[in-house]
């Protein structure tokens, strides 16, 4: 592991913070937004875990960011889920751009 | 971590918290328990009781000085206690109308949820403003957030109501990514989370020009990601849909509790964070804060133009209201930036006016929105006619919400505007934005008073005012005036208890 | 004096118990309000009273503390104040009891009265507030009552539209009146009247920014009392009732704006350049207003123009330092001009039309109200020996001892146009033939007649107080003890009294020749070979109408343009750009989250790239 310098942990967070914002902006399944969501909370849990090993000052406190960071981004799914769940039985669709009733 | 030493912590600090947690508890157990026939409302007078049981034992730390527990990662200094009080009085004005909220739409199946999830999201709204370490902050922040996702889906057979949940769904992840990764930035710079030990790194930190580099895009991100929960440029637009769509005691406390917890964080980590790192690698260079406020300024001022100008176009009065939240974020985002000497006096006591005034407002928007089945502005038509106490109650508001003097909004932006011109060099330019989206305000304020007093009515049927609203109404009303013809009673309460925040950093 | 405090308190408490309990009462509401006006206006007189023996009475408390400053609140009385007072509470009182007249029948009788007690407990706090954050408190109440009573008859779109307009533009000088304000605060740390003119005395406050702060409060002073160019919700205002006119466009909310410059004249006569442009907006709007008048055909609308044009002639007396002279000038305004528009509501109530060309021949149906209308006629007109007289008198000396010959000349010019118009509209209305549609006219009843009366003595002799002949009492009590407020009464040529008393007969003159006798068209085209005899032998007149009277009616007919497409179309231009600017913003508002979300990205992207290309920080 040693030979992978830091930024490179920290370019490949980037990237996929960029990716899960790529989708969460432009894709139509409700699903796949709140997945991409998911992606960029990971990519932030990679950026803590490499400070916290090759940062400035290593420490663990980042590694437990990290696990609070996932739990709470568990929490987040579940309800993003349930809501469409309720969104879906009312509506019959997913489609984000269908989600227009309120507008102007 | 030994058991004494966990011990050793002095617990009783949290006593507030610890209220409202097990009323919570309490709630969702009794909830469980009690017969599906049973009304709920008892419910909400529980919660209200222990809001204000909360308030009780809050007012008893008063003198306290700051103490922090658990690594200091809980602290109590006397911005978190004048912020708590705020976010209090609000939740408690805010179940005050969930209790006479009526329930349909499937709302009456989760009358309890109804209740409690508000007392959860306070929770997290009051860890925010006494959390001294990014974590706790972060899960403060998501306690709130997470409660108010569910909160705003509560009524889950109304369409409207589903989608704008969503909404906020989505916006709320993003912002939080965005928020996160600024934060994951800062945590590398200076390896803690601890804000007390982040200021002081920083402020000894010489600096590359690398990594301030870096301090700067964490800086744009946190406030991005944070301006979410202000629903201020450029992450504002969420707010007029969600507004619309959510339950109109929701909607109240998205506007008043959610944003207090909003300015609570964001004052929090800008102030000790960016407010100690010089911008350049020179020791006696200014706070990075100070150097970027132009961009805060610029966030402002396009903050208090969108909210205000849009809004002149509504017929709904919930977006409306929506537009004029932003826009009033915008205001109090000029006092954060001027960071005058009295910048947190005048955050303070804007945000309890605001309170106060907006929460009436929605009081009547609910009772009108109940009584005509819709939100639309025509609903207030001769409201003068039929209810002449409730129309003048609802215009003292307005007027207050518009600036003018003799209320609570006056003074409120009074202090904002004297804030704005105390600083060297002062800022003109968004002091005259102030003063000129003011007056665009003014014209959507008065069409509701156009309406109100000058519009024959439709009908002519009498309100029945509940007990719940009655006291909300009255509590508001009496707070804008009492707060506009004697300031001083929260400038002396300021005062006298809280030493100017000058413990904030201690 | 101590208890002055108590007087604005009996109009708030009328508002109050009308607001909870006037449904109960009905008409008699009235009483209540007459009753409390009245007990304002006995405390008045009596302040007023007490005033002349002894010295300026001012008591304060800390109000506010905002960091290390503390803001004061309290009230004060001094001759200013105590004068208008008394004025106010008079002319208050006097519309009180004439409503109960004239609104007979109206279905919202008592928030007429609650709205009243309002607008006079606002005008009232006003004048008795000891600094500037107490008055702009008091400003706005004032332009909150004013909007309500404007709008009262809220069924009628104009009135509607004139509530708002009257509303939004005085708005957009307080706009002026704030940051002075603040801006004042920030040069000598204080609101308070005394500490600023203090500071401003001892030369603490640099030249540059009295002048601008001078000026940004002058503008405040210009939306409320209808200057140019912000005059145009004056005349639109009339929608209102005619009582009300009389109350907020005579005596109290336009005068406001005198008011204004008057307590605050210490700071004005420091800066030249401040005083210089008050002088010429005020002559401006003299001529302006006084011009558009002559082509009126709306009683009110004249009688509105006629008040712009008179409140322009305080502004150029103020600023041309005569003090007395603008303030002398007020009151007695104040006197003849409510005395003119409740008149002008008297004909109306006995008519039920507003347009002077349906009218004619009501002197001896109006046996009452006929000669009152003359009297505040001839007050207005500034003929000899009544109240306005001696105050225009006053002003014009005051133009002229001031260094504006030509502001003097546009005076006295302003002064012929109002003798002219206001006799257009007596003629017009009095004389001549009846129409055969108004058989069924009735005076007045005397509740209405009685107020009148009162303000018809008040027109003749409020006068005397100050005049060259029998002592200036009046402006020597004005400035006692106060240096910076000029003399109490300043020398002229004889030769101006002359002049003024020539021009405003010669106004008369010529008014009785086109609409009283008729000798001359009414198209003011003149030479008709009928009249060939008479207009050699008033080659003066001829040479009026063939050439001043043309030219101004031109100009006229100019200046309205310029009202209405230059001024409205600035309001309106602004106007339309916030529109649009609120259409685009609202269809950026698309409903489609992820447009939300990228709103939000892109504005995180804008704020890194500004960073990144300014090399860090800006």
């Amino acid at each position: 592991m040693s030979g992978v310098p830091a930024s490179a942990f920290l370019s490949l967070a980037l990237i996929l913070f960029c990716i899960g914002l790529y989708g969460a902006l432009t894709k139509r399944n409700t699903v796949i937004v709140l997945v991409s969501i998911e992606l960029m909370l990971n990519a932030v849990n990679i950026n803590l875990v490499t400070f916290s090993k090759y940062g400035m000052m290593p420490n663990i406190t980042g590694q437990v960011f990290a696990l609070f960071a996932m739990s709470v981004a568990a929490a987040e799914a579940a309800v993003g889920l349930a809501i469409l769940f309720a969104l879906y039985r009312n509506k019959k669709s997913v489609n984000i751009d269908e989600m227009d009733a309120m507008k102007n | 971590m030994e058991l004494e030493q966990l011990l050793d912590f002095k617990w009783s600090i949290m006593t507030p918290e610890f209220i409202i947690l097990g009323v919570a508890t309490l709630l969702s157990i009794l909830d469980l328990f009690m017969p599906k026939s049973m009304d709920r409302k008892i419910l909400g007078w529980i919660g209200v009781a222990g809001i204000a049981a909360a308030t009780v034992s809050l007012a008893g730390f008063i003198d306290e000085p700051v103490t922090s527990i658990l690594f200091d990662t809980f602290r109590l200094d006397s911005f978190a206690k004048a912020f708590k009080f705020i976010l209090l009085i609000g939740s408690l004005f805010v179940l005050l109308l969930a209790i006479s909220f009526e329930k349909k739409d499937g709302l009456a199946e989760f009358a309890g949820e109804f209740y409690y999830l508000f007392l959860t999201a306070l929770l997290g709204a009051m860890f925010m403003a006494s959390s001294g370490d990014l974590i706790t902050l972060f899960i403060g922040l998501e306690l709130l957030t997470i409660s108010s996702w569910v909160l705003v889906g509560v009524t889950k057979r109304n369409k409207k109501s589903n989608e704008s949940a969503m909404k906020y769904v989505i916006n709320g992840g993003i912002s939080t990514a965005i928020t996160l990764f600024g934060l994951s930035y800062i945590y590398g710079l200076t390896g803690t989370t601890n804000i007390k030990d982040m200021s002081g790194t920083l402020m000894t930190m010489g600096g590359s020009q690398n990594q301030l580099y870096l301090l700067a895009i964490a800086f744009f991100m946190t406030l991005v990601g944070l301006s979410f929960k202000l629903a201020t440029a450029p992450f504002h637009m969420w707010a007029p849909d969600v507004y619309e769509g959510a339950p109109t005691p929701v909607t109240a406390f998205l506007s008043i509790v959610s944003k207090t917890a909003g300015f609570v964080i964001i004052v929090r980590i800008f102030v000790s964070i960016f407010g100690s790192v010089p911008a350049t690698g020179a020791q006696d260079a200014l706070p990075m804060l100070l150097h970027l406020q132009d961009y805060i300024g610029f966030l402002a001022g396009a903050t208090m133009i969108i909210g205000n100008v849009i809004a002149l176009r509504q017929r709904n009065i919930k977006r409306m209201f929506a537009y004029s939240s932003i826009a009033h974020a915008g205001y109090i985002l000029v006092a954060f930036t001027s960071m005058s000497y009295f910048t947190f006096d005048a955050i303070w006591f804007y945000l309890l006016a605001y309170l106060f005034m907006n929460v009436g407002a929605f009081a009547i928007i609910q009772l009108v929105g109940a009584k005509a089945g819709s939100d639309d502005i025509s609903a207030y038509a001769g409201l003068y006619r039929r209810a002449p106490i409730l129309a003048v109650t609802f215009a003292v508001l307005i007027l207050s919400l518009a600036g003018i003097p003799g209320t609570a909004g006056f003074i409120g932006k009074l202090n904002i505007f004297m804030g704005a011109f105390a600083t060297e060099p002062a800022h003109y330019v968004l002091a005259s934005i102030l003063i000129a989206t003011s007056v665009v305000s003014y014209f959507y304020y008065f069409g509701i008073m156009t309406q109100m007093f000058f519009r024959p009515a439709a009908d002519d049927s009498k309100f029945n005012i509940p007990v719940a609203l009655l006291v909300v109404l009255i509590g508001s009303v009496v707070g804008t005036i009492a707060l506009g013809i004697l300031p001083n009673i929260a400038f002396d309460f300021l005062h006298d208890n809280f030493m100017q925040f000058k413990d904030f950093l201690q | 004096m101590e208890n002055a405090w108590i007087i604005p308190l009996f109009p708030l408490l009328s508002f109050l118990f009308l607001l909870l309990f006037g449904k109960r009462f009905k008409e008699s509401s009235a009483y209540v309000g007459m009753l409390l006006t009245f007990a304002s206006l006995v405390y008045s007189l009596l302040v007023l009273f007490e005033r002349f023996s002894s010295p300026t009475y001012k008591q304060e408390g800390v109000w506010l503390t905002i960091g290390d400053v503390q803001l004061t609140a309290g009230f004060e009385v001094n001759q200013l104040n105590a004068l208008m007072l008394v004025i106010v509470s008079l002319v208050s009182f006097l519309v009180h009891t004439y409503s109960k007249g004239y609104m007979h029948g109206e279905e919202r009788f008592p928030v007429f009265y609650a709205y009243l007690g309002l607008f006079t407990f606002a005008m009232l706090g006003l004048v008795l507030s000891p600094n500037l954050l107490q008055t702009y408190f008091f400003w706005e109440l004032v332009g909150v009552g004013s909007f309500l009573l404007i709008g009262f008859y809220f069924y009628k779109d104009e009135a509607k539209a004139a509530a708002k307009k009257a509303f939004i533009m005085t708005r957009i000088g307080d706009v002026g009146l704030l940051i002075g304000m603040i801006l004042l605060f920030w040069q000598v740390g204080s609101f308070e009247y005394d500490a600023i003119f203090a500071a401003v005395a001892a030369g603490e406050v640099a030249q540059g920014m009295i002048t601008l702060t001078a000026i940004l409060i002058f503008i405040g002073a210009v939306g409320k009392s209808g200057q140019f160019p912000l005059h145009t919700w004056l005349p639109d205002a009339m929608e209102g009732p005619t009582p009300v006119s009389a109350l907020i466009h005579a005596a109290t909310m336009v005068a406001a704006g005198v008011y204004l410059v008057a307590a605050l004249f210490p700071l004005f006569t420091a800066s030249d350049v401040a005083l210089t442009t008050i002088a010429v907006i005020g002559a401006i709007t003299a001529i302006f207003a006084a011009s558009i008048g002559l082509v009126q055909t709306d009683i009110k609308r004249v009688l509105a123009y006629s008040t712009v044009s008179q409140l322009g002639y305080m502004m150029l007396a103020l600023g041309s330092a005569g003090y007395v002279a603008g303030v002398f000038h007020l009151m007695t305004h104040a006197f003849f001009k409510a005395l003119l528009f409740l008149a002008a509501g008297s004909v109306i109530h006995a008519v039920h039309t507003q347009n002077i060309e349906e009218m004619g021949g009501l002197w001896k149906k109006l046996r009452v109200t006929g000669p009152l209308f003359l009297i505040g006629t001839l007050a207005i007109s500034g003929v000899p020996l009544f109240s306005g007289f001696f105050s225009k008198d006053e002003i014009l000396i005051a133009a002229w001892e001031g260094g504006h010959p030509i502001l003097f000349l546009l005076a006295v010019i302003a002064a012929f146009f109002t003798a002219f118009y206001m006799f257009r509209l007596f003629f017009m209305v009095f004389t001549g033939k009846s129409r055969s549609e108004m058989k069924n006219v009735h005076e007045s009843p005397s509740l209405m007649t009685l107020p009148m009366i009162v303000l018809a003595v008040l027109a003749v002799v409020s006068g005397y107080v100050n005049t060259p002949w029998f002592g200036t009492f009046l402006g020597d009590w004005l400035v006692e003890g106060n240096e910076a407020l000029g003399h109490g009464h300043v020398e002229g040529p004889a030769w101006i009294m002359i002049v003024a008393t020539v021009v405003s007969l010669a106004g008369i003159y010529l008014s009785w020749l086109i609409y009283g006798k008729k000798s001359l068209s009414r198209n003011w085209l003149g030479a008709q070979t009928l009249y060939k005899v008479l207009y050699n032998k008033y080659y003066i007149d001829e040479f009026y109408s063939m050439t001043i009277v043309k030219v101004t009616k031109g100009f006229s007919h100019f200046l309205r343009y310029i009202d209405t497409y230059l001024v409205e179309g600035i309001v309106l231009g602004v106007t339309a750009f916030v529109q649009t600017l609120g259409r685009l913003g609202a269809k950026l508002q698309t409903g489609q989250v992820q447009t939300y979300s990228a709103v939000a990205f892109i504005g995180l992207a804008i704020l890194m790239v500004i960073f990144a290309l300014t090399g860090g920080y800006l």
